[in-house]
């Protein structure tokens, strides 16, 4: 029974995989899986779109052209829409400087302002004294202390040294926070990921990247440029890794939550488009019988990437903060013993 | 062209990465099972040593989607 399940289940993937390849040279893929985890300068709230401002910079003039949607910066005649959907001036100059609001933007800020939202309730909170002298009260106030501790104990404390951590906890706290809350966006309906995004998650980590160089200790940059104990020849190949090594930790960290937030995106799409994709190359009815399996499958990945959205906040927390304890950390210097390791 | 390559080297990666990450847990495991109350601080050097595997596989990832919309 089970091989006959298997033997099913293999043909079944099979055939539409050589279909597809058979149907692609002349029609368009059923789904459009990069329009979907890409930048739009919409919010699709319930099927309705509502349209954001464009902000341009335009060739040759300091002031930008405002506009309520892309619709009317059309229809006011200074830009035309390419059918890529990006706009051109009319009058022959280039725009320099494309300042629109996106909807990665957007969902950005609404994880930010929730962020603030919760911090400074709970700041109001503490100053009136629940949790400080008496228990605290609620679930939700229960919930931020459990984090608050979390990050303060398990991350600041055990990879900053014990005199400083205390500077980069509401860094740590607001780090973590919004990036679980951007992550968790992406599953509601019509939510969009916005760290699925290369540019916010790369704001993100120059956060990190700037806050590691400025509170860098003397030994950190002499690690960088002079590295103590190896002989003076070694010094021209370490500097420039060193260096190099400066800006590819930051790199690493942007594109390790980019990546994970984009592969569970077009994960999930992909798998629920193979309903789409049956029903399209055999006829309907193959692609309601095949979301009998496609759906469930669906569920567990939703369940898998909630999971993966507070685990990616947590590595990126945990590793700005071993970045950072890296660099603010002071190595004791003991007369006559040579250091040697980083 | 572009197809194959990016099934190939998506391939690739998840052999590396997998093996990288199949000797973490493998290292962790052993130590959780010598030394049953350092498990937090072993799980926490787990996740660190994972996460910095996972990054170059997923910068390998990247590419592999790059080549299947775009080139």
């Amino acid at each position: 029974m089970r091989r006959i399940a298997v033997t099913a289940l293999f043909f079944l993937t099979i055939n539409p995989v050589l279909a597809a390849a058979d149907a692609s040279e002349e029609s368009e893929n059923p789904i459009d899986v990069i329009g979907k985890v890409q930048d739009h300068h919409y919010l699709d709230v319930a099927g309705y779109y509502l349209y954001l401002p464009r902000i341009l910079f335009v060739e040759g003039s300091a002031i930008p052209y405002i506009y309520g949607s892309t619709e009317s910066a059309v229809k006011s005649g200074n830009f035309e829409e390419l059918p890529d959907h990006s706009l051109v001036s009319t009058m022959g100059n280039d725009i320099v400087l494309d300042m629109s609001i996106t909807s990665h933007l957007m969902y950005f800020w609404f994880g930010i302002i929730l962020t603030l939202w919760i911090t400074i309730a709970m700041a109001i909170k503490y100053k009136k004294g629940t949790g400080r002298e008496t228990e605290p009260s609620g679930w939700f106030q229960n919930l931020f202390e459990i984090t608050f501790v979390f990050i303060r104990d398990d991350i600041a404390r055990t990879n900053i040294s014990d005199d400083k951590y205390k500077k980069f906890v509401p860094y740590l706290f607001a780090v973590f926070v919004s990036i679980t809350f951007m992550n968790l966006f992406g599953l509601l309906p019509w939510g969009v990921t916005a760290t699925a995004d290369i540019t916010v998650t790369g704001i993100l980590a120059a956060f990190t990247f700037f806050i590691t160089q400025w509170n860098g200790s003397k030994d950190h940059w002499e690690h960088v440029f002079w590295f103590p104990g190896v002989p003076g020849w070694l010094r021209i190949i370490l500097t420039p890794i060193e260096i190099l090594g400066l800006f590819t930790k930051p790199f690493a960290l942007a594109v390790r939550l980019f990546a994970n937030m984009l592969s569970g995106k077009i994960m999930i799409i992909c798998i629920l488009g193979l309903i789409f994709i049956f029903a399209e190359y055999f006829n309907p009815a193959f692609g309601l019988g095949s979301s009998v399996l496609v759906v469930p499958l669906t569920v567990a990945l939703y369940v898998l990437k909630a999971f993966v959205g507070v685990l990616q906040a947590y590595i990126f927390t945990l590793l700005s903060a071993v970045f950072i304890g890296m660099a603010a950390d002071e190595h004791e210097h003991e007369e006559g013993q040579i250091e040697a390791h980083a | 062209m572009g197809l194959l390559a990016a099934g190939i080297g998506a391939g690739i990666v998840a052999i590396g990465a997998g093996f990288g990450i199949g000797m973490i847990g493998k290292a962790a495991v052993e130590s959780i099972a010598r030394q049953p109350e350092a498990s937090a601080d072993i799980r926490g050097a787990m996740i660190l040593t994972a996460a910095l595997i996972e990054g170059v596989a997923l910068i390998a990832a990247i590419v592999c989607i790059l080549l299947v919309f775009f080139a």
